[in-house]
């Protein structure tokens, strides 16, 4: 059976994108449009890999990363952020997010700042999956 | 009833980060939460003939918003806030109603309309259409004339109008809360010139005392949050006595409940709270009754 990856996007072009180079790597994408639907998918159907925006609406990617990694059942699913936002950011607001009162959260498996590139986007799920 | 999400509209030309940070100051009560709205208007990217949907142009202005959000994005998420995002094809107001009802939004933050003349006496405005129809109170932001600049702090020192409606009185619980935020309020009431039937001193005195005692207990519950507040009676035409005690009182924000009219009413006579947030100089929150 081909691994599940959750693609958490609220932009259908990226969602294309990303499922289609998934797809095409022998991999079973699912797709989920902002925070709060991706964690209620990753809740019911525990995916291999979560592919990350963090600008998006009702939930960001850092609340949904945050929720994902602090969650005992759900901590070891690998996650890759794919966003317009610099890493340096995420990092910094994730140790905010700790500083008012949070658990440390582990950088994520991997950072890729948009765009990205089809083989090096197959690469790196390929890598993250193990 | 707490600020925690802010719904903050913008075409990038009214409002800007700028405006945004002035607001931040919320955070010392429960704001955390921001998300932004943009609506690309359909007839920048609709059908033209021999051209079709330009999608390029769309895709263009997507991305050139979207820049702009991920610039202000990056401000707000490195000091833990929450931030999230829509960039919309569409028009204005039902965009807005959508996203604040999706978002849960506490407050919604629109910058003054830009139609014409002509344009705003047939259609209304997008400001007026939408504190029409909005259920989430709404905050009109203005620069201090001229200047451009936004005023640093706009929930310091507050107008608080009130005619004890339903929306008026739901204002006082939306302020309620902001005692970090809110410097002072002063409490105003305009008693209207038909209201003044006595012809002698003593009947106007009467109407005077009658009305301040009842600005006392709004006050009394201010001041019971910790926030100093001060009554005032005003005598005369609503939007200009409103306008005079900002003035007056060097106020950084006007509150107002929304109008009791009916939609009907307002649509073609127009409110005083409608009036007063498109046309003073002063940043106007508009907070409407609760939804049934």
């Amino acid at each position: 059976m081909s691994k599940r990856v959750l693609v958490v996007d609220d932009d259908p072009d990226v969602r294309l994108f990303n499922t289609t180079v998934l797809e095409e790597n022998g991999y079973t994408p699912l797709e989920a449009t902002n925070g709060e639907e991706g964690l209620e998918i990753i809740r019911k159907e525990l995916p291999d890999l979560v592919i990350l925006d963090v600008m998006m609406p009702k939930q960001s990617g850092i609340r949904l990363y945050r929720e994902l990694k602090t969650d005992k059942a759900l901590k070891d699913i690998p996650v890759i952020i794919l966003s317009g936002i610099a890493e340096k950011t995420f990092l910094r607001s994730q140790n905010a997010l700790t500083e008012f009162g949070g658990e440390q959260v582990p950088p994520p498996q991997t950072y890729i700042e948009k765009p990205v590139e089809p083989d090096e986007l197959a690469s790196v799920v390929k890598k993250a999956l193990g | 009833m707490e600020i925690k999400k802010l719904l903050f509209v913008t075409k990038f030309e009214e409002l800007c980060f700028d405006a945004l940070r002035s607001l931040l100051g919320l955070r010392q009560s429960a704001l955390d939460h921001v998300v932004f709205l943009t609506v690309i208007e359909r007839d920048k990217v609709a059908m033209h003939r021999g051209a079709g949907y330009r999608k390029e142009e769309e895709i263009r202005l997507r991305e050139r918003a979207n820049i702009r959000f991920i610039d202000w994005a990056e401000n707000l998420f490195v000091e833990g806030m929450e931030v999230g995002v829509y960039i919309e094809v569409g028009t204005l107001v039902s965009n807005v109603i959508d996203a604040a009802k999706d978002e849960n939004a506490d407050l919604i933050v629109i910058g003054r309309s830009h139609k014409g003349v002509l344009e705003t006496l047939y259609s209304g405005s997008d400001v007026t259409e939408l504190l029409r129809r909005a259920a989430t109170p709404v905050l009109v932001y203005k620069h201090l004339t001229e200047s451009s600049l936004v005023p640093e702090k706009p929930f310091e020192r507050v107008v608080l109008a009130t005619d004890w409606s339903p929306a008026s009185l739901r204002a006082v619980e939306l302020l309620k809360p902001l005692k970090n935020v809110i410097q002072e309020i002063h409490v105003v009431h305009v008693v209207g010139d038909e209201e003044l039937t006595g012809s002698n001193a003593m009947e106007i005195q009467k109407t005077r005392k009658d009305r301040r005692q009842r600005l006392d207990e709004v006050c009394e519950i201010f001041e019971a949050e910790g926030i100093t507040a001060e009554p005032h009676v005003y005598i005369g035409d609503p939007e200009e006595e409103i306008e005079k005690a900002a003035r007056e009182s060097q106020a950084t924000m006007i509150v107002m409940g929304s109008s009791g009219k009916s939609a009907f009413v307002e649509r073609w006579l127009g409110s005083t709270p409608q009036r007063i947030a498109e046309k003073s100089m002063y940043p106007t929150l508009l907070v409407p009754p609760e939804q049934a």
